[in-house]
């Protein structure tokens, strides 16, 4: 678990703090993203945990130890680090580059080579090809890989991410975005991750924490509490005008309560339990039906789904907001 | 140790050492003349220099595969040291002791870094803007007069001082093949050791090549108004 | 052509280019053995580093011949002081491509590099140093080729090395000795310049060799 207990930071010969006293917890195997418009101070707060800047208030412990406790290189060794501009080493091969830790940690040949073969593996390519090679050898997905199999490389509880898929384009940055949730499922790290852009926050974090210029903590929740009750002009307004439909795509019909087959139902859209509730209603408009039938994997109809349904969903929630 | 070294600096740099009513008698007729010199040698040898470099750098730049030969003899050129460049070039009939070779030298000195800056400078220029000047109808000779080398120009001009500023150093060793400048007092004040002489020539040549240096600098920043503005 | 082989059998020519290379190895590693040090303290700053490139800047501007003459009515004639001069004209190039060298990487990395746990020290020995290598050693070789180039005006000062033979040809107009003495002052020089090239590519780590049309951005 990392804590922030009132950590504020001034940059020295700057008058107002550009991290503002920041306190919330991050707990353990989540993915907690920090979003928030340029220069609101997320790239400041996510290096105070390892220590890269000091806070001038305040203090964060990482599971109940301030991180003070050891030396800020000893520290970093044992969390993860990875970078939009990847910062990968031009001068050593890939093999070496995801090495860089657990050389420092003095593990044996044997342990680091089996290690780095595993690590390609998991972030999909294939080491007898890429093992040797320079990174100015791979393409810029490639290099974002990397420098993620590098950050996991001696296996740290805690990954801090910045920007870590921001230097590619959409289509490459969507698969690496699902491959890592992927890789997510099996590893189960602490993640701190980074980003400006709400899309991905909102698909990547099991918690996000919006943060506001000065670097004052808007709001800490999950993306469906943030989407249904921002609890700000601010945060709605950053969340986006569509943050109804945002919602949606995070709900699956199989998650809905589904109304009775009522034996009609030959004519209508069949619809699969595992879309989410936005593609579903997209679905529906363009299907011209006010109800479709609700299909499990077997083909087996559970029941049927109505826009109305749906509708009265997203205005309860819309119900629910209230800003202070 | 150290105190002999300061004592034995001291009683040379005595009043003696500095001779400056010889620096106020000679000043028009020797000094002058000699500054004169070294400048007149200095800009005939980067002008001539220039002259084959702009050429022969375009054409390098457009036929690649002549530039690692013509980078290869230049730089072979470029590193042979000057007293041996002079002693050899004497001998060559036709040329013999005197100002014509110390300029045919300090061409060659020339060469290497000016032909490669040529190169960089055209290679500098983005393929879109020259797509641009096409797609607007110049023809390839307009594009290279008014658009490539106009934005060739500051790197051509940074190759132009570097070339300067060692043509003016090389140019005082060509006093002892009989080239004239600064040289010149350098030389005779060895020979007589006569401080005086060695610091007047050995200051000036110094402050000559500082001041083309710094000047060049200038001009060089002046035709990159992107780097100028640059805040710090 | 006979007459000039005959040179290079004189007594005094192996003499003086045994004092010729002695110079020149004593005053470039004097001259590494400052600039080094100097660059490795001045880097991270911003204003010292550039008042080291700059100081190298003019420094590479004074003629060599006007060094070794200055240095003269300050410390005599010989071998000394020429090996004086020669280290002074041996350290600006080594300083200014060690200096904007060590600056020149990327910050990026060097980020990477420290939140991943690497010390100061590892940053420089690992990363800075291997990644700024080539340009390090591009300044060390130019600084080499111009202290051999010098190195023959020693001569003037009583140093002693090739130049003298150029000199003795010259005085007595024995056209063999001036030849031989300046052909195997250009051969060494040019051999000095072939010699760090091949030196200098490779202490070049090969990944900053390769280029590919991957690159991102
Ligand atoms: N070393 C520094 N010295 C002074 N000010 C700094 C320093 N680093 C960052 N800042 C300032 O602190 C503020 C927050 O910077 P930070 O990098 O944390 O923002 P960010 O949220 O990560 O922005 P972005 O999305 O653009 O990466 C900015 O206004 C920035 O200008
Ligand atoms: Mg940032």
């Amino acid at each position: 678990m990392i804590e922030f207990r009132g950590v504020s930071k001034t940059y020295p010969g700057s008058l107002h703090p550009v991290v503002n006293d920041l306190s919330f917890e991050i707990l353990d195997g989540e993915i907690c993203v920090l979003v928030g418009p340029s220069g609101c101070g997320k790239t400041t707060s996510m290096r105070m945990i390892n220590r890269l800047i000091e806070p001038s208030e305040g203090e964060i412990l990482i599971d109940g130890e301030p991180n003070t406790a050891m030396s800020g290189t000893k520290l970093r060794r044992h969390i993860g680090y990875a970078i939009q501009q990847i910062g990968l080493f031009p001068h050593r091969t890939i093999a070496d580059n995801i090495a860089t830790v657990p050389q420092l940690l003095d593990w044996d040949k044997i342990r680091i080579e089996r290690r780095v073969d595993e690590l390609l593996q998991l972030v999909g390519l294939d080491p007898a090809q890429y093992r040797g090679r320079y990174p100015a050898e791979l393409s810029g997905g490639q290099q974002q890989r990397v420098g993620v199999a590098r950050a996991m490389a001696a296996d740290p509880p805690i990954m801090l991410m910045d920007e870590p898929f921001g230097a590619v384009d959409p289509i490459t940055r969507n698969r690496l975005q699902d491959e890592f949730l992927r890789i997510q499922e099996e590893i189960n790290k602490t993640i701190v991750f980074v980003t400006h852009d709400i899309d991905e926050a909102i698909k990547m974090g099991d918690k996000l924490a919006i943060l506001k210029e000065g670097g004052v903590l808007a709001q800490y929740d999950t993306p469906e509490k943030i989407l249904a009750a921002p609890n700000s002009e601010f945060v709605s307004s950053f969340v986006g005008a569509d943050r109804v439909l945002k919602r949606l795509s995070l709900l699956r019909v199989s998650d809905m309560e589904l109304d009775s087959t009522n034996g009609d139902g030959d004519d209508l859209p069949r619809i699969s339990e595992r879309t989410n509730l936005k593609d579903a209603l997209s679905e529906l408009i363009g299907a011209g039906a006010e109800r479709g039938v609700v299909v499990s994997n077997g083909d087996g109809a559970r029941g049927t789904l109505s826009i109305e349904t749906i509708r009265r969903l997203s205005h309860q929630a819309e119900a629910e907001q209230r800003y202070e | 140790m150290s105190s002999l070294v300061a004592s034995l600096a001291l009683q040379n740099l005595g009043p003696k050492v500095l001779d400056w009513n010889w620096i106020s008698r000679n000043f028009s007729h020797e000094i002058i003349p000699a500054i004169i010199g070294h400048i007149y040698l200095s800009f005939v040898s980067v002008t001539i220099a220039l002259v084959i470099s702009l050429p022969t750098g375009i054409i390098v730049s457009r036929y690649r595969k002549a530039y690692p030969p013509v980078t290869f003899i230049t730089g072979l050129l470029f590193s042979i040291p000057s007293l041996a460049f002079f002693a050899l070039l004497v001998t060559v009939p036709g040329v013999g002791l005197g100002p014509r070779a110390v300029i045919i030298a300090l061409v060659a000195y020339s060469l290497l870094v000016l032909i490669r800056n040529v190169v960089a400078g055209m290679d500098s220029v983005p393929e879109e803007t020259k797509d641009a000047a096409r797609g607007m109808g110049l023809t390839s000779r307009q594009i290279l007069f008014k658009v490539e080398l106009p934005l060739a120009l500051p790197v051509i001009v940074a190759g132009i001082r570097i070339a300067t500023v060692t043509i003016i150093g090389i140019a005082t060793i060509g006093a002892y093949i009989s080239g004239g400048g600064l040289g010149e007092l350098i030389f005779t004040g060895i020979s007589r050791n006569f401080p005086t002489r060695i610091i007047v020539g050995a200051v000036l040549a110094t402050l000559l090549a500082v001041l083309a240096d710094l000047s060049l600098l200038a001009i060089e920043r002046y035709l990159r108004p992107w780097a100028r503005t640059r805040r710090t | 052509m006979d007459s000039i082989l005959k040179v290079f059998q004189r007594p005094d020519f192996l003499a003086q280019l045994v004092v010729h290379i002695e110079l020149s190895v004593i005053a470039l590693l004097i001259g590494i053995t400052v600039a080094m040090p100097v660059a490795l303290l001045v880097y991270r700053s911003r204003l010292w580093s550039a008042v080291a490139i700059n100081t190298g800047n003019i420094g590479r501007a004074v003629p060599s011949l006007a060094i070794l003459a200055l240095v003269f009515p300050l410390l005599g004639f010989g071998f000394a002081p020429s090996l004086v001069a020669l280290t002074l004209l041996a350290i600006p190039p080594i300083l200014i491509n060690a200096s904007t060298g060590l600056r020149q990487v990327n910050p990026q990395i060097i980020d990477a590099a420290r939140g991943m746990g690497l010390s100061n020290g590892q940053v420089l020995g690992h990363i800075q140093l291997p990644i700024a290598a080539p340009v390090i050693f591009a300044g060390i070789r130019t600084s080499a080729v111009q202290v051999v180039a010098s190195a023959t005006l020693a001569t003037f000062i009583g140093g002693g090395g090739l130049g003298e033979l150029i000199v003795l040809g010259f005085q007595r107009n024995e056209l063999a000795i001036q030849l031989g003495g300046s052909l195997a002052v250009a051969i060494l020089a040019i051999i000095t310049e072939v010699g760090f090239g091949l030196l200098e590519r490779a202490f070049t780590p090969k990944g900053l060799l390769v280029t590919s049309n991957h690159r991102s951005k």
